[in-house]
């Protein structure tokens, strides 16, 4: 008998609706022209199981993973991930799912990744010793040890993008999302990157994985399975050979 | 873990965070400090000014302009902070991308937004007290006959009304995305008729009353009546229960404006942009 699967989405959709104009606030209006970002999507993953999302720009795959990260709600349909819907999911819903934010904006710029990394394992509740310890092991596995006290600001676009994963990693989450994770980081980099994530992040400690890409060789290297999304719609579940027959390559 | 405590430790980790990034920021401190010795100095002149004539608007202060302009002004950076140090700082956050990372945490909101502006009050705190301090070593402010127990009950009631104000500024500005149309029109209005620069005296009846209306008018008359005449909680009482209405009214309006405007946030996904 198969395991439970850990992520299910049933009908999955978002609509956003901007704010009005000031043309269309004069004509009575309080939100701009809808926007469909999802529709009717609906799949499931097994434990321990790695599933990239591909679609081109604009087809609703970060929308996808913030959903199944808690931060932003459906419109309709339900995402629940170990068994909690993402929408209603507090603080126990986010030590198990963590959504590694790859925003490289998304530190405080004067201060060390290694400081970085002890403000957020305040957030993650961890007491001050056991964030120093973590934060300190992480580093050492994501290759920042040496440059653990230099601040943020001086950090390439592939420490960045490490420093992000060992954030998402503090918790020690049974499921992690992940948007482009190797976006902007050059070959080399992209492939350490990649290997890592595999290996060292997902398959070791067996977590289960969703990754948003756009890259075939990234997919083909990481994934066990593909979703394709198409202007917000699922049009594919396939294994990731078939990258390139789904995509029209 | 329990959440006092867990707050406890963000609240620490934040201060760690931004004292060690204050050495990034010196130009800001010397421009701040020369800021603050013009003003000083200006002070200086404006009280010896006011006080060179018997002024009856001041008798019920003991013509002490200098200590009546002190407190004003303090009080009125005190409601700055309160009112917009939240909004401020989600704004920032937003700008800046860290909003969206820090929610993404195990700690609720109310812990992620929490810490910013209890930091930005203990600041303003400290630095009031300085200032005070200050101001009686330096500059002869007469405190001699302040009651610190209504000092003790006003300080709790003036943060409490500040900070109901800060909440519904905060979801405010989240639900415009334009920072804080609240802390402006607060800001300005309590100015002018708050009584921070000139007693309420001197001001018409009616523009009187629209004074009392504002939170920062009874933190004044608590805060003046404590330090500088030193009057008891009794004859504090009627600043007390206004501020405590204030605080009662504006802080469950200020949470429900807010969880509406985090709520808002999640479904238009403007967390991580502004």
């Amino acid at each position: 008998m198969s395991a439970a699967p850990v992520v299910v989405a049933e009908g999955l959709g978002k609509v956003f609706r901007p704010p009005a104009s000031l043309g269309e606030m004069l004509r009575g209006r309080f939100f701009g022209h809808p926007t469909t970002a999802l529709s009717q999507v609906s799949f499931s993953i097994a434990p321990g199981e790695i599933v990239c999302v591909m679609g081109p720009n604009g087809a609703g795959k970060s929308t996808l993973v913030r959903i199944l990260g808690g931060l932003l709600l459906p419109s309709s349909g339900t995402a629940r991930v170990c068994g909690v819907d993402a929408g209603t999911g507090g603080s126990a819903f986010r030590r198990r799912v963590a959504f590694v934010v790859g925003d490289e904006r998304s530190f405080h710029f004067r201060v060390s990744g290694r400081a970085n990394l002890h403000y957020f394992g305040a957030l993650h509740g961890l007491p001050a010793g056991e964030a120093r310890r973590r934060a300190s092991g992480l580093l050492e596995r994501v290759g920042l040890h040496d440059a653990a006290n230099r601040p943020y600001r001086e950090y390439s676009r592939g420490m960045r993008q490490r420093l992000a994963l060992a954030r998402g990693l503090l918790a020690d989450p049974e499921v992690i999302l992940l948007d482009e994770p190797t976006l902007g980081l050059d070959p080399r980099g992209a492939r350490d990157m990649r290997q890592f994530l595999r290996d060292e992040v997902i398959r070791k400690p067996g977590r289960t994985a969703i990754v948003c890409s756009n890259d075939p060789s990234e997919v083909r290297a990481l994934a066990d399975r593909v979703l394709f999304l198409e202007a917000g719609r699922l049009h594919g579940d396939a294994p990731p050979e078939r990258i390139e027959a789904e995509l029209g390559l | 873990m329990n959440a006092p405590w867990w707050f406890g430790r963000v609240l620490w980790a934040f201060v760690r965070r931004e004292l060690s990034a204050v050495g990034g920021y010196r130009a800001a401190f010397f421009v701040r400090m020369l800021g603050l010795a013009t003003a000083v100095g200006s002070m200086v002149f404006l009280s010896r000014f006011v006080s060179a004539a018997v002024n009856p608007h001041l008798a019920e202060y003991n013509g002490n302009y200098l200590g009546f302009m002190v407190l004003g002004l303090l009080a009125a950076e005190f409601q700055q902070v309160g009112v917009s140090g939240l909004a401020q700082r989600i704004r920032t956050a937003q700008m800046m991308g860290t909003l969206e990372a820090e929610i993404a945490t195990p700690a609720p909101p109310w812990m992620v937004l929490g810490a910013p502006p209890v930091y930005e009050f203990g600041v303003a705190a400290l630095r009031s007290a300085a200032y005070l301090t200050a101001a009686a070593l330096l500059l002869g402010l007469d405190l001699d006959h302040a009651n610190w127990l209504s000092l003790a009950v006003t300080v709790p009631l003036v943060i409490a009304a500040f900070s109901g104000l800060g909440l519904l500024a905060a979801g405010t500005t989240m639900l415009v995305r334009k920072l804080n149309p609240v802390a402006t029109v607060i800001g300005s209005l309590s100015v002018f008729l708050s009584g921070v620069l000139y007693p309420m005296s001197v001001l018409p009846g009616w523009l009187r009353a629209v004074g009392q209306l504002l939170p920062l008018t009874h933190a004044l008359a608590a805060l003046r009546g404590a330090l500088l005449v030193g009057a008891g909680p009794r004859a504090l009482a009627h600043s007390f229960v206004a501020l405590a209405l204030f605080a009662g009214v504006l802080a469950p309006v200020g949470v429900g404006v807010f969880a509406f405007a985090l709520r808002r946030a999640r479904v238009d996904g403007s967390l991580s942009h502004y």
